[in-house]
């Protein structure tokens, strides 16, 4: 095992000198770094080309530029990383400390976003094959696929920033609209859910008349500018998430999961009003927030544990699951607790650029809305075109594992539907989504270089966008090194999480 | 819509009111200083850009700045970009950091002896100081500071900061390795001005005294950076550096040199320490964001009129997405690309935006290759080949759909928005390529023998603009006889490229306008840096060697026209237009003005202020 992930180490670095190599070939190559200067009518222009030339050592062969930056990045051996300066002398390791914290908070926040998506669109797609719900998502996935991104970005500016913050001004919604949520919902919830005809009309009626009812209650207590779930709503919710869960992950019957998942729920409401004090200003931001949640996870598994009984395994999950969401639905009240001031601040939340507002101070749920809701447009762009791959991917793979005899076998034994999809399908159609997911992530670093520019961040993509357009090696470089470590290095991890999954591909 | 802007019209007439009837013991000076300077030899009296619906606190008189000392700061933000080019650094005046991004931010924190007005003409800064020659020969400059201006931290500014402004633009101050010590932006004033500025370094007045005389002086003096920091920084007395300068010691200055060259520099969302980076100018540097935002606040000890807003955000945005993030509020006024799409989205919110449209001090032309080709040597052909390029009709359709106002250019060291542009033009040009003469050029070709003459049209692409411009050029002049072919290449001016071959007849390119007096000398003096053509004329020689050493005005301009009269004669090449330039800038704000001048929009930040 340790020679085989040392080997892979060595082939990943003989790759990156390989890539570094011929990228920075191509990008001094690429254009003229003095082109603004030629068209210059400044009188010491002749002066300003020669320090420019000097500067950036314009006058030495490519390989000897190339050993130059290979030298600095060499250092990084010993922990002295030297990424080189750009054409205006900035450090270029400073630059990546910079952009690379708010690519990773854009990339990863949609590529667990879009997984999260692509695989349940994925799952109910497949099991649900050839339905008019199928063709349907396929349709809108495909579109999605092929959409430009920087043309998405526009339409997603105008529509949910400049349209929304135009809406919110005075929140309400006209009947024509509540009558198309309805509509839409009326059809759509039935298809997923399925079932025999009258049972699907019934699903649509139930659907049209919530809708109906729920937007204008909404609308009445001005819900966009002053949300709120409240203990009693949450306890709800709680309770259905906790039959709910139980219901799909192991059948109603077994009484003692749902007993401790109904527990996970006493104790959250518990829990809701012990920390609410705390988290009016969590000490440490985050780090709190995450604290809690660990905690939360940690009673979870123990509840499940000692009241699962003979199903044990199947307890701590839906506890665990249960517990997660309740713990959502209470920052999430927090956070609606925060937004009718945070709307005074900054009264068009919804920006069309920067990845935060400027001289933007508050406490830590005003900053974190603020960042947040900045996040929310690139963010769904990134994750239209992954959550589109990560659809496809699912419904054919676990398309393939319901094919299989094993599936069959387990029918006939008569395991219910439920069993057999989750247990016996979904694990075993895993295994080849693990590599999408290694790809996707390398891939969505270099895919954000658009996104990022259309929505003004700074990040990685932006160093390489200008680098490249002033024919400057070094931060172009620096991206370079990056994305490809990042390539590598999921590879890695995907191949490691492939023997985890599937005990037949131990090395 | 009409009303609409008849009520806007009168909005401003009711402010500009308000404002006479408002401050009446400051009325009587305002109209003294109006008058001082529309009498001055300074500027014409229109922007190169209108803005229609714009409101002013106080009407411009000319293209300076109007006086706004009513203005009271106002607790406010006003978030604006020109670009995604980021800042980088407090000191603007090394080679790495001067650029346009750099400056539009450093120039609201020094204050100097002057300004570029809107049409890319400099004004005097009558509040920071005054200067005056005071000697023709030999050719003498006297400077005097006004009483009162001083840095953000106390410290007066003196002489003593001007000296280092000669210093670091000196490139007789070398280290041991016979390398400039300080790693300057330029070294004309080091070389124009041998003893540099005398004076008490303590004190407020200085001259400074020419080799020759030297027709850009006037803005060869501007703002300096605070020589007693670096004298601190460097573990120095600040007369000692004074007279390390002075007495050219350059062992003593190294350690000074250093911290110029790189005390300032810091990795990006990081200032150096407050105390390094005082300001004489209106605002301060407050907060960076890498990459995203930078903000400058008013500077509370400024000594002269207070700015208009307390906080004016600089945002790195790409210029596509302006005119989405200004609808948006998240930009309040904005310059996107110059282009039909932008003034059409700009057109459609005219109800709350403001467009600046007009011209940049930029000017695209076609040049000859005199080294080799077609036209190397024969004028016959040059003229034909001018007869034929229809310059209206590439205004009309090329630049007209982005300014209205556009029109054709006819000379190349004088733009249509500058004052003595009619004049230059109509003495130095007679019309003669007014109109487009496909039969004419068909006359000359054939008289030459010559028809089916390959005319390889270079620059650098892609460019749809220029690549529409050598279609529009292709059409008219294959007609005469030409076969023009478009050598749009990405490198051609790189090295190798067709340029620097010589594999090309016509270059399309544009100057970007410096304002300077003599900056042509490089594109039209025989074997200058940027005579890429390789263009020679005696008599423009001559012309440029004493428009150079010429300080008046008057004669300035004669000068010029009997260069223009040679450029003409001999085509060295044909000017097509100046390049459009479009702004928006929220109609609440007051007192926006877009300029041709490389501050842009930013140019009178200070004066800006949102109407309750």
């Amino acid at each position: 095992m340790y020679s085989y992930v040392l080997k892979r180490l060595l082939s990943a670095i003989a790759v990156l000198f390989g890539a570094s190599l011929l990228v920075f070939v191509l990008v001094i190559n690429s254009g003229d770094p003095l082109l603004e200067l030629r068209e210059s009518n400044a009188d010491n222009v002749e002066f300003l080309i020669q320090q420019r030339i000097d500067f950036m050592n314009l006058d030495q062969p490519w390989y000897s530029r190339y050993w130059i930056w290979l030298s600095g990045i060499a250092g990084c051996a010993v922990g002295a990383c030297d990424f080189g300066t750009n054409m205006s002398g900035q450090d270029v390791g400073a630059m990546v400390a910079n952009s690379a914290s708010s690519t990773l908070r854009l990339v990863f926040l949609a590529t667990i976003l879009s997984i999260i998506i692509g695989i349940l669109t994925g799952i109910v797609t497949a099991i649900r094959q050839y339905s008019s719900l199928d063709y349907a998502v396929s349709f809108f996935v495909f579109l999605f696929f092929s959409l430009p991104v920087f043309w998405a970005a526009v339409l997603a500016k105008d529509w949910m920033g400049i349209t929304y913050n135009n809406w919110l001004r005075e929140p309400h919604f006209s009947w024509t609209q509540i009558f198309m949520v309805a509509a839409v919902a009326a059809i759509l919830v039935p298809l997923i859910i399925g079932g025999s005809a009258r049972r699907r009309l019934l699903t649509g009626a139930v659907m049209f008349g919530f809708v109906m009812i729920a937007m204008p209650l909404l609308d009445s207590l001005n819900y966009a500018r002053e949300p709120r779930l409240g203990p009693a709503l949450i306890t709800l919710l709680g309770i259905g998430l906790a039959f709910g869960l139980t219901a799909l992950l192991s059948g109603l019957r077994n009484r003692s999961v749902l007993y401790s998942a109904l527990t996970v729920v006493g104790l959250g409401l518990v829990s809701y009003y012990a920390t609410f004090w705390l988290l009016i200003d969590p000490p440490g931001g985050w780090l709190s927030i995450v604290g809690l949640f660990v905690v939360t996870i940690a009673v979870a598994v123990l509840v499940g544990r000692t009241m699962g009984g003979h199903a044990k395994g199947q307890a701590v999950a839906v506890s665990v699951i249960t517990a997660s969401l309740f713990a959502v639905m209470v920052l999430l009240d927090h956070f609606m607790r925060a937004w009718p001031e945070f709307l005074g601040m900054k009264p068009r939340p919804i920006a069309t650029i920067g990845s935060s507002s400027p001289n933007f101070s508050g406490d830590f749920w005003q900053v974190s809305l603020d960042q947040g809701t900045q996040l929310i447009l690139p963010t769904t762009i990134l994750m239209l075109v992954s959550v589109a791959t990560y659809t496809r991917y699912t419904r054919s793979s676990m398309l393939e594992a319901v094919n299989q005899d094993y599936i069959r076998t387990a029918r006939a034994k008569g395991v219910n539907e439920r069993t057999v999809v989750f247990k016996h399908a979904f694990r075993n159609s895993m295994i080849p989504l693990t590599t999408i997911v290694a790809f996707d992530f390398a891939g969505l670093i270099g895919g954000a270089v658009v996104v990022e520019q259309v929505f003004g961040w700074s990040g990685m993509g932006n160093m390489f966008v200008t680098g490249l357009s002033n024919a400057d090696p070094a931060p172009v470089m620096a991206f370079t090194l990056i994305t490809g470590a990042a390539a590598v290095l999921f590879n890695l991890i995907a191949d490691l999480t492939y023997a985890v999954l599937d005990p037949r591909i131990r090395v | 819509m009409k009303l609409r802007k008849l009520s806007a019209a009168t909005a401003i007439l009711a402010t500009g009111a308000l404002v006479l009837s408002g401050c009446t013991p400051g009325g009587d000076n305002d109209d003294a200083e109006a008058e001082e300077t529309s009498n001055g030899e300074n500027g014409g009296n229109t922007d190169a850009i209108t803005a229609e619906g714009q409101q002013f606190t106080t009407e411009p008189e000319d293209t300076g700045k109007a006086d706004t000392s009513d203005l009271e700061t106002m607790d406010d933000e006003i978030s604006v970009s020109i670009g995604e080019t980021e800042f980088i650094s407090y000191q603007g005046f090394t080679p790495e950091t001067y650029s346009t991004y750099n400056s539009v931010v450093v120039n609201r924190l020094f204050d100097g002896f002057g300004y570029w007005g809107t049409d890319n003409v400099w004004y005097p800064n009558e509040d920071f100081g005054s200067y005056e020659v005071t000697s023709e020969d030999p050719f003498t400059v006297e400077y005097t500071i006004g009483e009162d201006v001083s840095w953000s931290d106390g410290t007066p500014v003196t002489v003593a900061d001007y000296v280092l402004d000669w210093a670091y633009q000196n490139a007789e101050l070398t280290n041991s390795d016979d390398e400039p010590l300080f790693n300057g932006i330029s070294q004309t004033y080091g070389e124009r001005v041998l003893e540099g500025p005398q004076g008490d370094p303590e004190g407020k007045t200085f001259t400074i005294e020419y080799t020759e005389p030297f027709a850009d002086w006037e803005i060869l003096v501007g703002s300096a950076l605070p020589a007693h920091v670096v004298a601190e920084q460097s573990d120095m007395e600040l007369d000692e550096l004074v007279t390390a300068v002075r007495e050219a010691d350059t062992e003593a200055l190294e350690p000074a040199a250093e911290f110029w060259n790189d005390g300032w520099f810091t990795d990006p969302g990081e200032f150096p320490d407050e105390e390094l980076i005082p300001v004489t100018g209106p605002y301060k540097l407050d907060n960076w964001q890498a990459g995203e935002s930078l903000t400058i606040t008013a500077n509370e000890e400024y000594w002269g009129s207070a700015p208009g807003t307390e906080r004016i955000v600089y945002r790195f945005v790409n210029d596509g997405q302006h005119v989405q993030a200004l609808e948006n509020g998240d930009l309040n006024i904005a310059r996107p690309q110059a282009t039909v799409d932008t003034r059409g989205q700009l057109e459609r919110l005219e109800d709350d935006f403001v467009l600046h449209e007009g011209e940049a001090a930029t000017w695209e032309h076609l040049d000859f290759n005199f080294n080799d080709g077609a036209f190397s040597d024969s004028l016959e052909l040059r003229e034909a080949f001018a007869m034929c390029v229809p310059r209206q009709q590439i205004v009309s359709n090329l630049i007209e759909p982005v300014n209205p106002e556009a029109s054709v250019l006819n000379a190349r060291e004088s733009l249509s928005f500058e004052e003595n542009y009619e004049e230059i033009v109509s003495e130095s040009y007679e019309g003669t390529y007014d109109e487009v003469d496909v039969e004419g050029a068909r006359e000359i070709l054939e008289a030459e023998d010559a028809v089916g003459t390959e005319v390889r049209i270079g620059y650098a692409g892609p460019n749809p603009r220029r690549t529409d411009t050598v279609a529009e050029i292709q059409a008219s002049c294959d007609e005469a006889g030409f076969e023009i072919v478009d050598e749009g290449s990405e490198d051609f001016f790189a090295p190798g490229g067709a340029l620097e071959t010589g594999d090309y007849e016509v270059a399309l390119f544009a100057w970007a306008g410096s304002g300077q007096v003599v900056s042509g000398q490089n594109i039209y003096s025989t074997d200058r840096p940027q005579n890429y053509g390789g263009y020679s004329n005696e008599t423009v020689d001559d012309l440029f060697n004493q428009l150079a050493t010429t300080e008046d005005a008057d004669e300035q301009q004669e000068i010029i026209i009997g260069i223009e009269q040679e450029l003409w004669g001999d085509l060295f090449g044909i000017p097509l237009y100046v390049h459009p330039q479009l702004s928006g800038s929220d109609i609440t704000i007051s007192n926006v003005r877009d300029t041709a001048s490389q501050d842009q929009i930013m140019w009178n930040a200070e004066q800006w202020q949102r109407a309750e």
